[in-house]
């Protein structure tokens, strides 16, 4: 029905609906539409390497039908060079070939991580969207929040240099198959994690900053995102994900349906990504020695928070009984003049005051304690990121 | 467990009959030869021993094979005149052969064929219980939105006026149409009439029709697939809630929309205003938007209900009274015997499969 379809986030819900839905979220524990607990995700079906033209590829399908693919192609690409790259080694002072020995020992062991430095133009993101134009405003505001989380780190971009005259151009293609029945940020982004780690790139063959020349065996190729670290005390770095949180009063839940984020107070998209930074590498040092995905407590670090207007504040409020005119007219017949000035006044209170079981769109800010608790609830160590990056690395990268 | 990823089912093999399988046509047996008329070209170079018309009636995919055949539009079902084209089937002008005209798998009735769609929007008929939400208010009318090809019409005079008066529409209803209802409203409503084109226009003059409030709302697309509301004897009831909860109405719209919602009694001033006076006192609050107070309890069984529902739909399984109320007794059941008690109303993913598993075994 092409007339109601609006926004991909937008929902036609009635003022009765949105008010029901609205109270049973409020509830503690808050009784979600579908029965979910509020940190539960839906449940999903993913597989990975379904392009084979890709070099990395993963199709994410939800149980209402949903269902995003993205593709991962790769291109080497000459790296442009700036004036000034060459002379960072001059710059340092004190022994300069000493210097240099050391950033190419450093380079050798892939560790130069300032060597290694990438270039935001290295990764290109395309979203698309069934029955939405790609400049439609909600498609590049998806698009942008998605590349904003793999770009923040740099961690990613880093990867893909090759030498310090070529790197890999990484074209990232999202699309969306079905029409979209919820905000599909966290669909696109668990797609796009789970591409990207299936995601291989020949194996280079050449050294030093020569023209890059590739191994030809496929079987040979290096995963982008390695599958175990290579070091044991440490997790193995992975691509950021970007989930949507939404809260209720003071409930937060988790992977919201669009009649949830229809009745919203906040809504946010966190990127988190797992950190390889050294205080990550000494906690999970601590804890636990060996290597087992399940156990590691990864230390998350927060890469960007969005605010997702929510659909809820576009809704029309309800109308209380006392104010509504198509409501007990017959009473009001009877009760003649005297009863409607009696209603007018209780439809000004109806019309400024809350009234339980009617509808209003909330307004004003969120509440700083509410978004507060929202991110910590991200962020906690060995919670809902830590899982969902365990389920998503328990995929079979076939 | 906050995520649950699965491993996509393995794409189910499709049966063909046996003496398709030959070596040379095996490697074709995804091409559209393994229907009707078409097969004939496949062994064509034999020479015609066998009685043609017999070949497709072999072919032909009868009712407890339906399942394992689909068809696409423009795809050739059969080039024998001695069938007939039914529903989801045509014949080009100046030929014989029947094609299929949607996606879905052929069923036969004695010498009828017709298509059954995978998926299919609501086909109203007069009559139809529906449930639709306003999408577009006009001056003397509203435009529906019931699941169909096109919007339906729900004019002015189809409503009833709150208090039951009985009275010609004036200028006054017109300008206050949205008091009654406005955009996103929901109601439940018949089908009065129908127009050519397939266009529904509906009526809400009855008590038991009207704007709903204190529920959810849940569309159950696609008829096709075995899944899906289908028309029966009682679109609407009213259910005892377990653990604790009150009463709870159901109503399946024959278009695939539900809505589950806490029943309301009528209150002790309205019955006591007598018989006579009955359709006057109920109709007042038809057009409320406001909900009630609905305890915790009622909530919970309400979400669990339209979680069955949707383990229904997921499942394939048809959505009607029967299903729903021994699916719904069958949830509280598996919830008791569950860790987290009857607190937990979740049945997607797997527990929706062990419940349509557990009805169909029943059945």
């Amino acid at each position: 029905m092409a007339s109601t379809q609006h926004h991909p986030s937008h929902v036609l819900l009635s003022p009765a609906e949105l008010a029901y839905l609205h109270d049973a979220l409020l509830l503690v524990p808050p009784i979600r539409p579908d029965g979910r607990g509020p940190n539960d995700f839906r449940p999903l079906v993913a597989e990975t390497g379904i392009l084979p033209g890709a070099n990395g590829s993963a199709r994410i399908c939800f149980a209402d039908g949903t269902e995003a693919i993205a593709g991962v192609k790769a291109e080497v690409e000459r790296t442009v060079r700036r004036a000034g790259d060459d002379t960072v080694y001059l710059e340092e002072g004190g022994g300069e070939e000493e210097d240099v020995e050391e950033g190419e020992e450093v380079e050798e062991k892939g560790k130069g991580r300032g060597e290694k430095k990438g270039e935001a133009a290295w990764v290109e993101l395309t979203v698309e969207i069934p029955g939405v134009r790609d400049d439609d405003s909600g498609t590049v505001f998806l698009a942008a929040m998605l590349s904003e989380a793999l770009l923040a780190d740099g961690e990613l971009v880093g990867r893909l240099w090759i030498n310090r005259r070529f790197h890999w151009k990484l074209y990232i293609d999202i699309i969306l198959i079905s029409p979209p029945l919820s905000y599909p940020l966290p669909l696109l982004s668990l797609t796009t994690h789970l591409a990207l780690l299936s995601t291989r790139l020949p194996r280079l063959k050449s050294e030093g900053d020569e023209d890059p020349f590739f191994d030809d065996d496929w079987a040979a190729a290096p995963y982008l995102f390695p599958r175990s670290s290579s070091s044991k005390s440490q997790p193995a770095p992975r691509p950021p994900i970007t989930l949507l949180v939404m809260a209720v009063g003071n409930n937060i839940l988790f992977d919201p349906s669009k009649e949830e984020l229809a009745v919203a107070d906040v809504a946010l998209a966190v990127s988190v990504t797992s950190s390889t930074s050294q205080t990550g590498k000494e906690v999970t040092k601590g804890k636990n020695p060996s290597n087992s995905p399940s156990q590691s407590h990864r230390s998350l670090r927060l890469l960007s928070i969005r605010t997702i207007d929510p659909p809820s504040r576009l809704t029309p409020p309800g109308v209380a009984n006392a104010a509504n005119a198509a409501y007990g007219a017959a009473n009001l017949n009877n009760l003649g003049n005297n009863g409607q000035q009696q209603k007018a006044a209780e439809a000004r209170t109806a019309e400024t005051e809350a009234v339980e079981g009617v509808w209003r769109a909330p307004r004003g800010g969120a509440n700083r304690a509410v978004l507060a608790a929202l991110v910590g609830k991200v962020l906690e160590k060995g919670g809902i990121v830590d899982e969902v990056l365990d389920a998503l690395e328990a995929v079979d990268l076939g | 467990m906050p995520i649950k990823i699965l491993a996509p089912k393995p794409p189910r093999p499709l049966h063909r009959p046996s003496h398709h399988d030959t070596s040379s046509s095996s490697s074709d047996s995804d091409s559209e030869s393994d229907s009707g008329g078409a097969h004939l070209d496949a062994d064509g170079d034999i020479p015609m021993t066998s009685h043609p018309s017999k070949r497709v009636h072999l072919d032909l995919p009868t009712t407890t094979s339906s399942d394992t055949s689909i068809v696409t539009p423009g795809e050739l079902i059969t080039s024998d005149p001695q069938w007939m084209r039914g529903h989801g089937t045509y014949i080009p002008p100046s030929t014989t052969s029947i094609i299929s005209s949607v996606a879905g798998t052929v069923t036969r009735t004695n010498k009828l064929l017709s298509v059954r769609p995978l998926r299919a929007r609501y086909t109203p008929e007069v009559g139809d219980l529906v449930v639709g939400r306003i999408v577009e208010v006009q001056a003397k009318r509203w435009r529906v939105d019931v699941g169909s090809t096109q919007l339906a019409a729900l004019p002015l005079s189809a409503i009833n006026l709150p208090g039951g008066i009985l009275r010609k529409r004036t200028e006054t209803d017109e300008l206050q149409i949205r008091t009654f209802f406005a955009e996103g409203d929901l109601l439940v409503a018949e089908v009065q009439q129908l127009y050519g084109d397939g266009g529904a226009v509906l009526h809400t003059r009855s008590l038991k029709y009207g704007k709903l409030r204190n529920g959810v709302f849940v569309a159950v697309s696609g008829m096709g697939g075995g899944g899906g509301v289908v028309r029966s004897r009682r679109q609407v009831w009213t259910m005892e809630g377990a653990n604790g909860a009150g009463l709870i109405d159901v109503i399946l719209g024959v278009n695939g929309y539900v809505w589950i919602s806490k029943h309301v009694e009528a209150s002790e001033v309205d019955k006591a205003a007598g018989l006579n006076n009955m359709e006057e006192s109920v109709s007042a609050t038809v057009y409320s938007s406001q909900n009630d107070r609905i305890d915790v309890a009622t909530m919970r069984e309400i979400a669990r209900l339209r979680g069955v529902v949707m383990a229904l739909v997921e499942n394939g399984l048809r959505v009607d009274e029967d299903m729903v109320v021994r699916g719904y007794q069958e949830a509280v059941e598996q919830a008791m015997l569950s860790d987290e008690g009857i607190e937990d109303v979740y049945l997607g993913g797997e527990r929706g499969v062990r419940l349509a598993a557990a009805l169909t075994g029943a059945a």
